[in-house]
């Protein structure tokens, strides 16, 4: 019999339908994917699962029983945790303290009993191999693959039944993911149901039994995954036929050199780096998470200090800070890491977003002309296909495709023609992240210079002119043409690791 | 079914990730306590002018003295401790006072019986109307700030219609409470032990983290199954609640009531917690830090005093040390957050 089985479930924001008449429904002991574009329903599905929450109509059950959970508590009382993908984590407290949260064994005086809970933290974190983590250590000193492993450790200390896994591989890196998609395995094997989103094909591939796809708030298909093809699933996620993921790469870069970086260090995490990028070039940043990536783009942002010789476009520059990086048409632009968090004003509007950095555009006698930003704005949202009722829409409304690329635009409003762009796919559908890999060929025949940092190999092998491969904060490789390979960036980026 | 056919690996241990450190990260800590020890820097340095001053400033008397001058202000300050470890302010914290002083000042009788059913109203009514605070709200998503300044207002008024002018009185005996010995120590340092046994028992019970939790960051809490209306139905009942009894330890200082006096208490008892390391933003702080904050207020109306300077030196003093505490907090935070970058 099946463990859940959703029938008819709906529900609405407001006027916005987020789930209409969905169905679903999965075995104990089966890894079930769950697919399908940013804003198809999957956050609102399992938050109405994990009780955060409530449905407007339809039914679940859970072992043939009615399941209306009013809030997570009651969730859990069923068997059903989820690790989220946004983290129910508190900076706060320590990582021992953030796994047992409300939960925490107690002493006579009802006072939490820490060494009890040590005890059951090291057996838990051994019982299932977790990556080394310190219990004592407070939340917010983590990084953000270490939260996302404690927020996993946290799902499990409930010992649910059922456990949903939102997208909980796109923040760790590649060793961990593996391991995360093995110990999946292990849990299915225990006789547990596993719930897995993720936008990763491979990773759905590789360990989901069967798989079920939403597209706009419906259940379109469920499959047995060895049964179908990528291209299927694809294009019923989309509901179009995808031609391709990755654009056709026409070599567009000039002898011109737009930004040369030399002997850019800071402290331990940067180490003389020297690279430079070219006028109409992709170039890619890869190698293995945390080794200096990070620390390169905002340091050329400016959003932290480096010393080091930078040249924009023929010209030696200091960037101090990101308002420097920005200025006029030699500058630099930035898409974060953080979308919502350093990208967007989630509480202001499209157009907001969109002329915030660059309100000096369309200023005529020290007064804002309203019709020259309305322009601006429709311009952009035409081009990048913007999807919002009006350019007056929340930018927190929108779905995360789309929310990335008001990003993309604010950064291209600035007319800088470096753009940075750290890892812009991530967490991004499959249909966007199309449009936006063409969108950085686009720029670059147009003349524009691209640093594209990715935490999905295949993107940077697939649409990079040339890829750098970062070791220890440097430089280890250069890699262009036909050696650019999933296994060639590998081990360059592992080659001295291993070694050691 | 594909399920059986499926070789399970079990998972395997990663090696160890590159970014996690070994060791305690003993200046990491440092720095979070870095208000907390400015705190204490300064409450040294503020006694030690004040000692070289004035005699006897270093004995049991000084401290039964001072701890009585300040107990007021910690009890208050305990319960906005909790408010702001939870991500809150209470304001209302000085109506109640007013109101818990005419009440006792107009209600107290020489009867032992009728004084203590008179404190337990005032304390039930402290926290009912802390409890009230907290669910307005949760329930109609206003601001703290703006519903505990409503509160404020209205139980001032009540406090005038009660008793309009300061007046009133309580027993004798009720006041002599107000400096009983025991072992040498009077029963303001008895409190001021109490008040650090409560929360060294309070911050590590589930409730006590779990304010904590949702002051820290209230989205993960309620996705952790916290229901943030009890949040904030127990921490503003607590702050009613030490309101109520800051009001009755004032009257057997004062030994009368008064429907004006609670004002005093509001923004010290906010300043006092961040003069101590509380964070105003949520989930970090404690009321060792609180008490120190008190302490560092207090003395520096004896220290203007034994200045001989103009008694309106107190407030600015007490703000240039406000504004050095926050200084160094955020100073401290800053290269806290450098850290984790």
């Amino acid at each position: 019999m099946d463990l859940v089985t959703v029938k008819g479930l709906s529900k609405r924001y407001g006027g916005i339908v987020a789930l209409s008449e969905a169905t679903f429904s999965a075995r104990a002991g089966e890894v079930h994917a769950l697919l399908g574009e940013n804003g198809a329903g999957k956050s609102t599905f399992i938050q109405i699962l994990s009780g955060a929450v409530q449905h407007d109509g339809g039914s679940i059950l859970v072992d043939g029983q009615d399941y209306r959970p009013a809030n997570p508590d009651a969730a859990q009382a069923r068997g059903i945790a989820a690790v989220f993908q946004e983290l129910s984590l508190i900076p706060d407290l320590s990582v021992e303290q953030n796994i047992w949260f409300r939960h925490e064994p107690r002493t006579f005086l009802r006072t939490i009993n820490r060494a009890e809970m040590r005890r059951m933290t090291l057996a838990l974190l051994d019982k299932y191999k977790f990556p080394t983590l310190r219990p004592e250590q407070e939340l917010r000193r983590l990084t953000l693959a270490e939260r996302q492993i404690v927020e996993i450790a946290k799902g499990l200390a409930k010992d649910p039944r059922i456990l949903i896994l939102d997208e909980a591989t796109s923040a760790l890196p590649a060793r961990e993911a593996e391991w995360l998609l093995k110990l999946t395995r292990q849990l299915a094997a225990e006789g547990r149901l596993v719930i897995f989103i993720s936008h990763r094909m491979a990773e759905v591939r590789a360990i989901a039994d069967r798989l079920t796809i939403f597209r706009n708030g419906s259940t379109i298909a469920v499959h047995e995954a060895n049964a179908v093809s990528d291209n299927e699933i694809v294009t019923q996620m989309i509901g179009r036929h995808l031609d391709r993921l990755y654009p056709e790469r026409i070599a567009t870069a000039t002898d011109r050199i737009a930004l040369s970086v030399k002997g850019f260090s800071s402290g331990s995490r940067l180490s003389g780096v020297d690279f430079a990028l070219r006028e109409g070039e992709v170039l890619g940043v890869g190698g293995l998470q945390g080794h200096g990536q990070r620390e390169l783009f905002q340091s050329l942002f400016g959003a932290s200090k480096a010393s080091g010789s930078i040249e924009l476009w023929g010209k030696p520059v200091s960037i101090g800070n990101p308002r420097q990086a920005l200025i006029g048409k030699d500058g630099i632009a930035l898409v974060p890491e953080d979308r919502r968090g350093q990208g967007l004003l989630l509480t202001k509007s499209v157009r907001e977003n969109l002329t915030l950095s660059v309100i000096r555009r369309f200023t005529e006698n020290g007064l804002l002309s309203r019709q020259k930003e309305a322009a601006l704005v429709k311009e952009m949202v035409d081009f990048l296909r913007i999807k919002a009722g009006t350019p007056e829409q929340l930018a927190g409304t929108l779905s995360g495709g789309n929310q990335q690329k008001v990003i993309f635009g604010k950064m291209l409003l600035t007319q800088a023609r470096v753009l940075l762009l750290y890892d812009p796919t991530r967490g991004v559908d499959v249909g966007t992240k199309g449009e936006i890999f063409q969108l950085m060929r686009n720029l670059a025949a147009k003349g524009y210079a691209i640093l594209f940092h990715s935490s999905d190999m295949p993107e940077l092998v697939h649409v990079a002119d040339r890829v750098l491969v970062m070791r220890n904060g440097g430089i280890a490789a250069t890699l262009g043409g036909e050696r650019i390979s999933e296994a060639s960036i590998l081990r360059a980026a592992m080659l001295e690791s291993e070694a050691a | 079914m594909s399920v059986a056919e499926r070789p399970v690996e079990m998972a395997q241990r990663p090696a160890e990730m590159k970014s996690a450190r070994l060791g305690i990260d003993w200046r990491g800590r440092a720095l979070d306590r870095a208000p907390f020890l400015v705190a204490c820097l300064m409450l040294a340095l503020i006694v030690a002018i004040y000692g070289s001053l004035q005699s006897g400033v270093f004995s049991l008397d000084e401290i039964n003295l001072d701890t009585a001058a300040a107990m007021t202000l910690m009890l208050a300050a305990t319960g906005q401790t909790i408010v702001l470890v939870r991500g809150g302010i209470d304001l209302s914290i000085g109506g109640m006072i007013s109101l818990g002083t005419v009440i006792a000042a107009t209600r107290f009788t020489d009867d032992p019986s009728t004084v203590a059913l008179w404190a337990l109203v005032i304390l039930a009514i402290g926290f009912l109307i802390g409890a009230f605070n907290g669910l307005l709200i949760s329930l109609l998503k206003l601001q703290p700030f703006l519903v505990t300044l409503a509160t404020w207002s209205i139980l001032n008024g009540v406090a005038m219609i009660i008793l309009p002018t300061d007046g009133g009185s309580v027993p004798g005996w009720w006041v002599s409470f107000g400096y009983a010995q025991l072992f040498g120590l009077t029963s303001p340092v008895w409190m001021l032990l109490a008040l650090l046994l409560f929360w060294w028992w309070f911050r590590a019970t589930r409730v006590g983290v779990t304010i904590q939790a949702t002051g820290s960051n209230e989205k993960s809490a309620f996705l952790s199954g916290v229901s943030i209306t009890r949040v904030n139905v127990i921490t503003y009942g607590l702050s009613g609640l030490f309101a109520a009894g800051a009001a009755l330890y004032l009257t057997t200082q004062t030994g009368a009531g008064s429907p004006t006096i609670g004002k005093d208490y509001i923004l010290p008892s906010v300043a006092a917690a961040v003069i101590g390391g509380v964070s105003l933003f949520g989930g970090r702080g404690h009321l060792a830090g609180t008490l120190i904050g008190a302490f560092v207020l207090t003395l520096i109306g004896n220290l203007v005093f034994v200045l001989h300077v103009s008694s309106y030196w107190q407030p600015v003093a007490s703000g240039v040390i406000l504004l050095l505490s926050v200084l160094a907090s955020s100073v401290a935070e800053k290269a806290a957050r450098n850290r984790v970058q």
